[in-house]
């Protein structure tokens, strides 16, 4: 097997590269890391600590950042008065529920794509992604008034609905590229043992485990992030963390910390999530690109 | 236990046909290898025989059964394949467990013979491992092991030892026969490898391009080709062919070749009578049925060496023949170099002579 490794050959331009990239990385992390650092930090301050700030050009002014009395009531505030725990719920339920069922049945319908030829089969492969080429506003108002016709706006059911309408052609198109790896032989092996067609696909559905993982981190991420829809077909009672964060900025009174809590909540399940499943979410991913 | 018939079966992948018209009988208890080139039709065959490829026209029967419309799960046979297809993420244990389990049956009596099976093959200090930390050898026995223990009524093997090394694949055509010996079960075994077909097969089909060529035991294919493609696919090193003209003087039938003048035995002479007239015809003679010297003897074909191949107890040399070159089987005692003058004599009572035009055998 190659070296993965990169040769490198000394040079002044290298060196000169190579303190260029350590500087934009640098740069790039304080942009990225600095917005979720305030935001973690003031959910724990009260409002006039939150907006203390050194004066410009004032560098050693940098400890007011952290000179404050930290304070749960944010969060108190958020569970007691804000009904979050309610939206918190909305949320785990709407993105893990679609979800699911986009990875079923879109495992399924993957399978099927991968394994049988019929006629019309690229037609109906391309139809199904050609679903998710629209952007979500354009369908956004026939699928109101359908969903409306249908008593689904407002109700959980709905926005899972909703999300997996946008998920689940999405979950077709990457699975079926995790089960074209699969060699056929293993099932065949399967329905030699015994197994008939849908016991064959459940033989080899732990090879495509780490796919189906990573797409099932995928899918929840679409829907937990998602505002579009759960303001519109999830408004009033299916509303979802993002829709209720928003909510906290009201004409006369934008209450900062309570946003800054809010957002702390929506952001760290996502994050121990994607901490969690790293390493599956890589392999998972690229497990598709790459034939034997 | 069961007996195959493949009757009037058809292959089509669209408009390639794959297996043409194929008939074949598989007695209970047989050993049968389907023999032939790759490309042959040989694998689409074991493959409509499992049930993972639709029988284009034709029938199979398992005994008195009419298999075409069953699933293989349904038709109790048990297959090796020639990449092990292994499931991957289960121990050898576990993948030759499978069947087992998924008949339902109780665990005591899976153990049993779960590890009656890693016994006869010896792979029972392998039981935990995964697929991925086998060697090939030990894979291929994990996949031998997983159709024995469903006890089968019939087995299919597909290639399974061309991936081996040489000195296990020698060792491993002995174990196979053993084993069927053993179990006694009908076993279809599909090879490219003359060496494996000739050494274990009680008959062998000989395949070539979809069309069965030749249906009998190792000896019957080895001593009587059919045909011009037999004879040189089977017996390594391959059968030396030589265009001739068949001649009658005297009543005596001559084969004329530029370099010699060979006379047919009495035998040959009267199979070869009304069948073919004067004319164009390949002789067709194995290399050890060809003997070499380097004096000139009374009616030898005067060729000249190219090289001498040793090869430890035997010596192969290549020769031509006026334009022809071909391959001679003698002892290592024999020596020559490179463009001496050397003499062949052929063993008249073992050539073959094929017709010119179609490559039919006359014997």
């Amino acid at each position: 097997m190659a070296s993965s490794d990169v040769v490198q050959y000394r040079s002044p331009a290298r060196r000169v590269l190579e303190v260029l990239t350590v500087l934009f990385l640098a740069v790039y992390l304080i942009w990225t890391m600095l917005p979720i650092f305030v935001m973690f930090v003031s959910s724990f301050k009260d409002l006039l600590e939150a907006f203390k700030l050194p004066r410009v050009g004032d560098w050693s002014g940098i400890g007011v950042f952290f000179d404050f009395n930290p304070t749960f009531q944010h969060y108190i505030d958020l569970f007691d008065d804000n009904n979050f725990s309610t939206y918190l719920m909305n949320s785990i339920i709407a993105s893990l529920g679609s979800a699911l069922i986009s990875v079923v049945f879109g495992s399924m319908a993957a399978y099927s794509l991968s394994r049988i030829e019929f006629r019309g089969k690229k037609d109906l492969f391309f139809w199904i992604i050609s679903t998710r080429m629209a952007p979500v506003v354009a369908v956004m108002v026939p699928l109101y008034a359908i969903f409306r016709g249908a008593g689904l706006v407002g109700t959980l059911p709905g926005l899972i609905l909703a999300y997996t309408t946008f998920n689940l052609p999405f979950a077709i198109w990457i699975l079926k590229g995790f089960f074209d790896n699969v060699p056929y032989a293993i099932e065949e092996a399967a329905m030699c043992d015994g197994c008939n067609r849908f016991q064959a696909f459940q033989s080899i559905l732990p090879l495509v485990a780490p796919g189906i993982g990573a797409f099932l981190v995928l899918c929840v991420l679409f829907a937990w992030n998602d505002f579009l829809f759960a303001s519109i077909i999830g408004s009033g009672g299916a509303k979802t963390l993002p829709v209720a964060t928003k909510e906290l900025v009201q004409p006369q009174n934008i209450q900062w910390g309570k946003i800054m809590a809010a957002g702390v909540v929506t952001t760290l399940p996502m994050m121990f999530l994607g901490l969690l499943i790293r390493r599956y979410l890589v392999t998972g991913l690229t497990m598709g690109a790459v034939r034997e | 236990m069961a007996s195959v018939s493949i009757k009037n079966v058809w292959k089509l992948y669209g408009k390639t046909e794959a297996v043409r018209d194929l008939n074949l009988e598989c007695r209970d208890g047989e050993f049968l290898c389907v023999l032939g080139p790759s490309g042959c039709g040989k694998s689409s065959t074991l493959r409509m025989l499992a049930g993972l490829e639709h029988i284009s026209a034709g029938d199979i029967h398992f005994g008195d059964v009419r298999v075409n419309d069953l699933p293989p799960k349904d038709r109790d046979i048990a297959m090796v394949f020639e990449n092990y297809a292994l499931y991957p993420h289960k121990s050898v244990y576990d993948n030759i467990a499978n069947s087992l389990r998924l008949r339902g049956m109780d665990k005591a009596a899976i153990d049993q013979k779960v590890k009656k099976a890693a016994g006869m093959l010896e792979i029972e200090a392998l039981m935990d491992r995964r697929p991925g930390e086998l060697s090939g050898g030990q894979k291929q026995r994990t996949a031998i092991g997983r159709a024995i223990v469903r006890e089968p009524a019939l087995f299919l093997f597909d290639e399974p030892i061309a991936h081996l090394d040489a000195k296990l694949r020698a060792h491993m055509r002995g174990e196979l026969k053993l084993m069927q010996r053993e179990l006694g079960t009908t076993m279809i075994y599909v090879t490219h490898d003359q060496l494996e077909a000739l050494s274990m097969a009680d008959r062998i089909a000989v395949m070539h391009e979809g069309v069965l060529q030749q249906f009998g035991t190792p000896d019957e294919i080895y001593r009587h080709p059919v045909n011009e493609w037999v004879g040189g696919f089977i017996g390594e090193p391959p059968m030396n062919f030589l265009d001739c003209e068949l001649a009658e003087e005297n009543g005596r039938m001559l084969l004329r070749h530029p370099n010699f003048t060979g006379e047919l035995t009495t035998g040959q002479a009267a199979l070869i009578k009304d069948k073919a007239q004067n004319g164009a015809v390949r002789l067709g003679v194995r290399p050890d049925e060809i003997s070499i010297k380097a004096a000139s003897v009374d009616g030898a074909a005067k060729g000249r060496v190219l090289v001498t191949e040793p090869l430890g107890g035997d010596m192969l040399v290549d020769v031509t023949l006026g334009d022809t070159k071909i391959l001679v089987k003698t002892k290592p005692d024999y020596k020559a170099d490179m463009g001496d003058d050397c003499y062949l004599t052929f063993d008249t009572e073992r050539w073959h002579v094929f017709a010119g035009d179609t490559g039919l055998a006359y014997f």
